[in-house]
């Protein structure tokens, strides 16, 4: 196993993909796509503040540290506890530093659903249409760097007219006995008619050393699918994360998307992107981040519209305590036929911590005429007043600031279609407060 | 129940109350009257332990306890309640969910368990009637949208939930109609008891046709400067306040 | 032309008209392109004898200029010093268009009309600059001037030709003058305050202003004193091959008070012209500058041949507590437009604000907002931003607002609206928003739409013809921004307005 030590990841990176060390199995047919995706990868580098989308973003103290590039204990035992959602029916599967573990996954006899490793779903017709087809289209290096030398993750796939009766949780797991860098790759194909709850998690193993994930998820929702995914980032402190999710929607296709960071994670970068490729398209973006410490959590997102009939609409809200920094930056193009689009777009800040910042950078751009769009921006605190309402109807000033931030992220957290999502993310709230 | 002494509160360093004295025993009304900036809304304010004002001299005990130094929420828990005379809108705090944790508070201040779901519904339902509460309202967010007048039945409701010792009716009667005037103040009668006791601050005297005080009191330049029966709502009510303006004015230059 | 009624515009320029009643959106795009575009009406030249530098950019340049302006060696430096930076400088890349080739070496850095350019009495100024001036409605005749509301400095081809009112001016202290003047006269106040606010290496525009401006304005407003007129500038581009780069100074002493407004034009042209100014605004304690700009350069024909790349840097600083700088600027010309007015609230309870409307029309591009720097206590800034795009334009509103650290209690509002008139142009936001302080209050808003069909449909009912209904509509949706400038000048803007709109709607 590769316990190389260099000075920086990019090296690291390069110099054992060109000696062919990088990709764990060999997989022929993807050998083409992995070149390629490498040589822009090696071209860019990681990406550096100087770009625009990375201008509050800087990665360097993450890439100067030395990892180790594949796991050395892969089937190490990992606790699950974390993960846990109370109430929640659902089917789990794991990946322990990006690699689908079967033995702690649960097996879906629904019909219509196809669960496959990474390498094992390469041969897949459904796989090879859409791996790499989208996210790659993009141009995030992270990306590139992902295709070029992933090795693990997981392939879901629903056949038309599949209504999963569970939600499915993905579960990620970080359990690493030395400073690892990792990566998974997802794809996850909705065929027509089809209905789904993806629930993600990223905890980490306790005791587990220092990590950096790059991980990519490419959704395909076709025509008349709907896709409810989830996605809690639970990690600890010791836990980085680059994460991009690409959402490719076909025609009458529904994709909402419920982000949320808590107290832990030190570092997260998330770029969601929704590409409505088709008319008759709605997609949601909700988003609650409750910063802590001095955790760094940044959400990218970009709604494309380029068809018209369609409808987006974005919701986000950060809690900033300490000396937490939250980044936003969405974005909404509506390009020159998306004729007849509604998109909607909100980032309310709540300042919390005397040393906490927030960058958000709310953006339009627009490109047809017959539109209805809008964005808006606020930063604030607490309302005095409303705490002394509260307080003078005898509730406790901490139990008062609670009840605010609750109702802060209420916006957000009513629109959560999981009951047993939404309380376990109320708790969260809760949890990861730390009013004095 | 409640005694002030020689209460003196100032806000941005602009002295407003200066030396006021009050009691007020347990089954007792006042009303207190007086001009715009009189200091009445200070007195509810500072009675409730709003933060912005600032204390500097005086005395306020609640049945022999001391409320200045006390934090808001004790002095809720203590038995003080203030309506306000503009109810807050806290959009996401759902109304129900808000007095379940009020109460509960209390209780547990009290020393007594959680009240049980059950209890607790069926005690909203009883309540909500005696201010013709819409149920719906009690399940929206608190106060968001409300009319005027469904925030001041909402007010209502929530001390007729709480059941404090004192209650403190800051301008409840603005911005109501007659009929909604008329729903607070029955509201406000059926929960008179030898047990609490109300202020009534207010501008009108129309109030006080319908919640019958004990004591009236008229507020000028921060002072209670007289004090009588119902009968002084009625003779401010044909004389307006100026009389009295000017004969304190006329004392205050006298000693000078 | 299509079958209609012809009628006699404002400006006395026939044009066509639509037949009445014709039905809006069914035949918006034919009508579109049917219509003639309105011809602009500032594209005359003038002619007149010029002293023009050649062609290229170079030390020598740089050299050339400094001596035509018989400068001491300091400003000399200082040019010189920018110009070693411009060389290593790279054109931007993060602007929301496509960054034009300018080639700095095709340009002349120095046209002067030949006429002394100082003149002291009105006869002594060249006739046919006089007509011209006339034609562009700017009154340089001093005693044609009702009451003398306002003071005009007026730069032809980067030289002041004449400043009138400084008499009057002179009494209350005020200084109010070209640059090259300030240099002369009042070398200590320029010494102290340029590049202080923009540093000659602020960036590559501010960079090659520093090291080629020819003339300009300077206004120094004496401690206490409320300046009894409105100052303003009108510019204009005359002479072909040539680059603009005026240079504005404007200092307002403790518990001072300027409205400064400034007008721009300049003829029809083929090829692109470059003018880089720089706008300097020092606010010191309890100083109120307002700065107002009607920015008609010529856009380029509705082909999108020609126009003027309007590149300019303005900022000021709100250096005392209790100051006020306030940007409005209502941009309708240059092809391209790329300028952000800045305040840096330095001073507590520092105000600074920015109204804009911005329109956009054919092939124009405009690249505009502002930057509020908050960084004392109490600050506040409000913008308002209106952007209207027609044809196949692409409008941007970029902005930042940032809070820093030290800036307690910091309040930003922030509205920024588009308006779409065809579905061919583009309206785009990149508002950047940053907040370090935890008792920071921010807001933002903005909204995109099409011009609203049953408005037009509603007026037109009423017997207004669909362009002047646009125009209408227009006027209402920039009001809030219009209502900022200067009486004349709102007039002036309006009317802007409604004419760069003509053709550009059905």
């Amino acid at each position: 196993m590769i316990t190389q030590v260099s000075s920086s990841l990019y090296q690291q990176i390069v110099a054992n993909f060109e000696e062919g060390l990088m990709v764990g199995a060999q997989v022929p047919s993807l050998d083409t796509v992995r070149k390629d995706a490498f040589e822009r990868f090696k071209r860019t580098g990681f990406p550096t503040t100087k770009m625009e989308d990375w201008k509050y973003t800087n990665l360097q103290p993450l890439l100067n540290e030395s990892y180790m590039l594949e796991d050395t204990l892969p089937e190490r035992n990992v606790g699950l506890e974390d993960a846990v959602i109370s109430g929640l029916d659902a089917y789990r599967i794991v990946l322990v530093n990006g690699e689908y573990r079967a033995d702690l996954s649960d097996v879906i006899a629904e019909h219509g659903v196809q669960v496959l490793p990474f390498l094992e779903a390469v041969n897949n017709p459904i796989f090879q249409k859409h791996f790499a087809q989208y996210a790659d289209k993009t141009d995030n290096p992270l990306v590139a760097l992902n295709t070029a030398s992933n090795k693990g993750g997981v392939f879901i796939s629903l056949s038309d007219g599949t209504v999963l009766s569970k939600a499915i949780q993905l579960v990620h797991i970080m359990a690493s006995s030395e400073t690892l860098f990792s990566q998974s790759r997802n794809l996850m194909v909705l065929s027509k008619n089809t209905k789904a709850q993806l629930v993600e998690s990223f905890i980490t193993s306790d005791g587990s050393a220092k990590s950096l994930s790059n991980n990519v998820s490419e959704i395909v929702v076709e025509e008349n699918a709907q896709l409810y995914h989830y996605y809690i980032q639970v990690a600890g402190e010791q836990s980085n994360f680059l994460n991009h999710i690409e959402v490719h929607q076909k025609k009458h296709s529904l994709y909402n998307n419920y982000n949320c960071s808590f107290p832990g994670a030190s570092f997260v970068r998330n770029n969601i992107n929704v590409r409505l490729d088709d008319s008759a398209v709605e997609s949601h973006l909700y988003g609650i981040v409750l910063g802590a410490r001095k955790q760094f959590v940044d959400n990218h997102t970009i709604v494309d519209h380029s068809m018209p009939h369609c409808e987006s609409y974005e919701w986000y809200k950060n809690i900033m305590q300490d000396e937490a920094t939250a980044v936003f930056n969405g974005k909404i193009f509506v390009q020159l036929d998306a004729q007849k689009t509604n998109a909607f777009q909100q980032n309310n800040n709540m300042l919390i911590g005397d040393k906490a910042v927030v960058y958000s950078k709310p953006q339009l751009e627009i490109f047809a005429d017959d539109v209805k769009c809008s964005h808006g921006c606020t930063i604030g605190q607490f309302d005095d007043d409303a705490l002394f309402y509260l307080r003078a109807r005898a509730i406790g000033e901490q139990q008062a600031r609670t009840l605010l931030v609750h109702a802060f992220a209420y916006d957000v957290t009513e629109k959560f279609d999981n009951s047993a999502v939404r309380d376990y993310v109320d708790r969260l709230i809760e949890r990861g407060l730390n009013i004095a | 129940m409640l005694s002030i002494k020689n209460l003196h509160a100032s806000i941005d360093g602009k002295e407003i109350l200066k030396g006021l004295s009050l009691d007020v025993k347990a089954g007792e009304v006042h009303a207190i009257m007086g001009p715009n900036g009189s200091g009445k809304s200070t007195l509810a304010s500072v009675l409730a332990g709003r933060e912005d004002y600032e204390v500097t001299e005086g005395e306020v005990t609640l049945d022999g306890v001391n409320l200045l130094e006390m934090a808001p929420e004790d002095r809720a828990r203590e038995g003080v309640f203030l309506a306000f005379q503009y109810p807050i809108e806290i959009p996401g705090v759902s109304n129900i969910n808000f007095l379940k944790t009020a109460v509960n508070e209390i209780r547990a201040y009290k020393g007594l368990p959680p009240m049980e779901a059950k209890e607790f519904l069926q005690r909203v339902k009883e309540k909500q009637k005696l201010v013709e509460f819409d149920a719906k309202l009690a399940n929206r967010s608190l106060n968001e949208g409300f009319s005027g007048g469904e925030k001041k039945r909402n007010e209502i409701f929530q001390l007729a939930m709480l059941e404090p010792k004192l209650s403190i009716l800051d301008e409840t009667d603005s911005g109501l109609d007659i009929d909604a005037l008329r729903i607070v103040a029955n509201g406000v009668n059926t929960l008179r008891s030898q047990n609490n006791a109300f202020v009534v601050i207010t501008h009108y005297q129309r109030l006080l046709d319908y919640i019958v005080p004990d004591y009236v009191h008229v507020l000028y330049k921060g002072k209670i400067v007289r004090s009588g029966t119902k009968e002084l709502a009625l003779e401010l009510e044909e004389k307006g306040y100026d009389w009295l303006k000017q004969s304190v004015d006329a004392a205050e230059n006298a000693t000078i | 032309m299509r079958k209609g009624m012809v009628l006699v515009g404002s400006n006395g320029v026939k044009k066509p008209r639509l037949k009445q009643g014709r039905g809006m959106s069914a035949n918006n795009d034919e009508i579109l392109k049917e219509l003639a575009v309105e011809e602009y009406k500032y594209g005359f030249t003038t002619d007149i004898e010029m002293d023009i530098a050649k062609v290229g950019l170079s030390e020598e340049t740089v050299r050339f200029i400094s001596a035509k302006k018989g400068e001491p060696e300091w400003l000399l430096e200082w040019r010189l010093k920018a110009f070693r930076h411009f060389q290593k400088m790279q054109l931007p890349q993060w602007q929301n268009f496509k960054h034009p080739d300018v080639d700095f070496q095709s340009i002349s850095y120095y046209a002067a009309p030949k006429a002394k350019p100082q003149v002291d009495s009105l006869e002594d100024v060249d006739p046919e600059l006089l007509e011209t001036f006339a034609k562009l409605g700017i009154p340089l005749n001093e005693q044609k001037v009702l009451a003398g509301v306002v003071a005009v400095d007026a730069v032809f081809d980067s030289v002041s030709v004449k400043t009138t009112f400084r008499e009057k001016l002179k009494e209350q202290g005020v200084i109010f003058c070209s640059f090259g003047e300030a240099v002369k006269e009042h070398p200590e106040l320029v010494k102290q305050y340029l590049g202080t606010v923009v540093p000659q290496t602020d960036n590559i525009y501010a960079a090659l202003n520093a090291a080629v401006f020819s003339d300009g304005s300077f206004v120094y407003i004496p401690k206490g004193v409320h300046c009894p007129m409105e100052l303003s500038t009108y510019f204009r581009i005359n002479a072909q091959n040539t680059g603009q780069f005026e240079r504005t100074l404007i200092v307002a002493d403790e518990g001072a008070y300027v409205s400064y407004l400034e007008g721009c034009t300049a003829p029809m042209r083929d090829e692109n012209q470059l003018h880089a100014a720089v706008v300097e605004l020092i606010a010191m304690e309890n100083a109120e500058i307002k700065y107002s700009t009607v920015q008609n350069w010529y856009p380029g024909d509705k082909d999108g041949k020609g126009g003027i790349y309007n590149f300019v840097t303005k900022r000021g600083i709100c250096k005392g507590n209790n100051s006020k700088i306030s940007w409005t600027q209502v941009e309708t010309g240059s092809s391209i437009t790329w300028k952000y007015p800045s305040v840096i609230l330095k001073g507590d309870n520092s105000v600074g604000e920015f109204y804009s409307v911005a329109l956009t029309r054919n092939h124009q591009i405009a690249d505009t907002g502002t930057k509020m720097f908050h960084i004392g206590k109490n600050t506040r800034s409000k913008i308002i931003s209106k952007g209207i795009s027609a044809g196949v334009s692409q409008n941007s509103y970029r902005g930042m607002v940032q809070i820093g650290k030290g800036a307690d209690k910091a309040r930003n509002f922030t509205q920024c609206d588009s308006l779409l008139i065809g579905d061919r142009c583009g309206a785009h936001t990149f508002p950047y928003i940053e907040a370090k302080n935890k008792s920071a209050m921010l807001e933002h808003e903005a909204t995109t739409s099409k011009i609203g069909e049953d408005q037009i449909f509603y007026l037109n009912q009423r017997g207004i013809d669909p362009e002047k209904a646009v125009g209408l509509i227009v006027n209402g949706y920039a009001k809030e921004v219009l209502n900022q400038l200067p009486m004349e000048f709102a007039v002036e803007a309006q009317k802007l307005l409604s004419i760069s709109l003509e053709g550009s709607v059905g």
